[in-house]
């Protein structure tokens, strides 16, 4: 049996990429929640926020948490590009065209980047790479403490914006009821660009950080971009609070697999998690009645 | 007589005719082909792209420095004709490596192809070459790549370490150097971690196969095999420290191999020996690791940050950081020498005929280049395998310049000190 600092270290990283899956699921599950569109391309706009942070970083040496922020709006406003003058264009023509599209940009984005940054392999140096938070028990790396952090902060503003803004709730009427979001004076186009954009965002941030945590490519976003599938399956399509609890659990549960079982598991056990959910409850964690 | 006579006339008839055609022949050119084609096979795009690229990079300075002489000699043709380089991309993939290499050899009619990399890749891209085109392998390291049974490997040749050539010296060092510092009353209590895939898998097998039939004083205390697409080793190394080794023997590739070593020491607080195996060495590697690489090791036949220890090595070091403005890696080495390689055996050949071709390649016995060869000559073994020199590099980081410098500590011969524990080392982790 291990100890118990053994186990709490393992939870700590469990948690961190917990964190990280929820960042890509909620953005996703953002999108599919007002627009009902499957986008397959989200890891790859996952991967776009990497090299937006890297390339700031690289020329304005500023705190990569700064940069994050940066790079959360221009992800953002690219993703907003995106629905604007890609999704919108299909949206309604039939799910085969949203998915084909989805499917093209995730090839576009690859070779953009390898255009514009080459494929070498890059990493966002942390000015807390070094530190350590000491615990007595354990020691947690600044780094991903803050990842923790950020996340939290992350989810809390997004509930206070659902919640207690107009904007927030006009999303949640779009995606609850398109028409009758329409007919109370909600442009839903509007809606739609913004949950594209905050999505695009929340993809932005869940690269940067894994980016500052470890190197990567433009081929990164492909393995987060299937967990953040399953993490909203499980959860629940459309449940933001499904995919906070599917993704916190999924990094826990991959976490403590490997340390039990091995890492030929880490990637059968997300779907072993996926069949047993949905065997239980097939519309997922946080889904509602089909 | 009027037989005879229509007998003598048909009989003149044919010797003219014959005549006719012989003048008819020689007067004929014979038609030379423009270029020579040279299909590299190498992952391009995709997860192993970096590597791909210093491989393309090298291969396209090989091909420039033989053409700028004019090219390869071909005595069928009585004339130099110069290589072409035509890119194969595997895609870092086996399925999108079987494409590249069936393009080569039917769209593009190469002569040899000269690449592969990953084991995993190179087993399946080998397939549509097997019997038919020359293939100098230089970046896959399983020794299934020339011994497999089930396809004809006369035409493949291993043109770099297989997993027995490093992970021999690799336990070796653990034995002669590691254990009298740390563990001289006791078995040195070895961690594995190895990439899911072929390459990983051949080098763990050939260590654990070299450890029993030698009865080495090791102990394997932990294996933990992760997925090829892995970034966050931190479950892992938390499972290998509680098993408190001595040291940690990594295969992977630059990406994985680096993360391994900063999240071990950084966040787990795994303070040991890291040791990685020869395709690390690359200037993404030392660039990654940064100071977390001070005192640790790689295992490598081709030292370009080290103090030069062959005098072609300064030389194309800087060709190459001229043309390409980055320090080269060495699995572009082993394709700059399969190049070279390539282009000696078709001089030698006389003929782009692929198998007189592939007969030359066997034959060859020619000066070491790069990559340097126990007893100093390239030999192709019975098994179409080379016997490389391999020797064991520890970096160092220099605070003042803020770079990571490695120097030899293996084998006797070129080494240039001996090796010392990390400073941060402690027993156990």
């Amino acid at each position: 049996m291990a100890e118990i600092t053994t186990l709490l270290q393992i939870f700590i990283w469990g948690l961190t990429a917990g964190c990280i899956y929820v960042l890509i699921a909620v953005g996703l599950n953002m999108i599919f929640g007002v627009m009902k569109v499957v986008n397959f391309a989200h890891g790859e706009i996952m991967m776009l926020g990497s090299f937006t942070s890297f390339w700031l970083y690289t020329y304005t040496g500023l705190n990569p948490y700064v940069i994050l922020f940066i790079s959360m709006i221009l992800v953002g406003i690219f993703g907003i590009i995106i629905e604007r003058y890609g999704f919108r264009k299909v949206l309604g023509t039939g799910k085969l065209n949203e998915i084909f599209l989805s499917l093209g940009l995730i090839y576009i984005l690859q070779n953009a980047a390898v255009k514009l940054w080459t494929d070498d392999i890059r990493k966002i140096d942390s000015p807390f790479s070094s530190m350590t938070l000491d615990m007595g028990v354990l020691n947690i790396p600044y780094d991903r403490l803050i990842a923790i952090a950020f996340t939290a902060l992350v989810l809390i503003c997004l509930y206070l914006f659902l919640i207690k803004t107009d904007v927030g709730r006009a999303l949640r009427a779009t995606s609850q009821n398109h028409e009758a979001a329409m007919l109370m004076g909600v442009n839903v186009n509007h809606m739609y660009m913004l949950s594209f954009g905050i999505g695009a965002a929340l993809a932005a941030a869940a690269g940067t950080v894994t980016g500052i945590l470890s190197p990567f490519n433009p081929y990164m976003g492909t393995i987060p971009g299937i967990m953040a599938f399953i993490v909203i399956i499980i959860g629940g399509l459309g449940s933001i609070p499904g995919a906070i609890i599917a993704g916190l659990m999924l990094g826990l549960v991959q976490n403590f697999t490997i340390f039990y079982f091995g890492g030929a598991w880490k990637e059968a056990v997300a779907f072993v998690l996926l069949i047993i959910v949905l065997a239980i409850k097939p519309t997922g964690l946080f889904g509602g009645e089909r | 007589m009027k037989g005879i006579n229509g007998k003598i006339l048909i009989v003149v008839l044919i010797l003219a005719a014959i005549i006719a055609a012989g003048c008819a022949g020689s007067s004929e050119e014979v038609t030379v082909p423009g270029s020579i084609k040279i299909g590299l096979v190498a992952p391009l795009s995709g997860g192993a792209s970096d590597v791909g690229k210093d491989m393309r990079q090298a291969a396209i300075l090989a091909i420039e420095e033989i053409n700028a002489d004019g090219g390869v000699y071909v005595s069928e043709y009585g004339k130099k004709i110069p290589l072409e380089l035509v890119d194969g991309d595997t895609q870092t993939s086996p399925t999108e490596g079987v494409t590249a290499v069936e393009r080569l050899i039917t769209n593009e009619n190469v002569v040899v192809l000269v690449g592969g990399f990953s084991s995993g890749v190179t087993l399946a891209n080998q397939v549509p070459a097997a019997g038919k085109v020359p293939y100098i392998i230089t970046g896959a390291s399983s020794s299934q790549v020339t011994r497999r049974t089930e396809v004809d490997t006369s035409y493949f040749f291993h043109y770099c370490s297989t997993t027995d050539d490093y992970s021999q010296p690799i336990l070796q060092f653990f034995v002669d150097e590691l254990k009298p510092l740390v563990a001289a009353d006791r078995d040195l209590r070895l961690a594995l971690i190895f990439r899911d895939d072929a390459y990983g898998k051949g080098v763990i097998d050939s260590s654990v196969v070299y450890i029993e039939e030698n009865n080495l004083p090791i102990e394997l205390v932990a294996q933990q095999k992760y997925p090829v697409s892995e970034t966050d080793f931190h479950a892992y190394l938390t499972k290998i420290a509680d098993a408190k080794p001595d040291a940690v023997y990594t295969v992977g590739f630059v990406k994985d191999t680096a993360s391994i070593y900063i999240q071990g020491q950084r966040d787990v607080g795994l303070n040991t020996v890291y040791m990685a195996v020869e395709c690390n060495e690359d200037p993404a590697f030392y660039e990654l690791l940064g100071k977390w690489g001070d005192g640790q090791l790689l295992e490598s036949k081709f030292a370009p940050y080290a103090p030069e220890y062959t005098e072609l090595m300064g030389p194309y070091k800087e060709a190459y950081t001229a043309k390409w403005g980055v320090m080269p890696g060495m699995m572009g080495a082993d394709t700059y020498d399969g190049i070279y390689l390539a282009a000696l055996a078709i001089e030698r050949a006389g003929t782009l005929d692929r198998t007189d071709v592939k007969d030359a390649i066997k034959q060859t016995n020619a000066s070491e280049m790069l990559i340097l060869m126990d007893g100093g000559n390239i030999v192709f073994d019975e098994y179409n395998e080379i016997s490389p020199k391999i020797f064991i590099e520890q970096m160092f980081w220099n605070e003042e310049t803020e770079e990571l410098i490695p120097v030899i500590v293996l084998p006797e011969n070129l080494k240039s000190q001996d090796f010392v524990l990390p400073e941060n080392y402690e027993i156990g982790g």
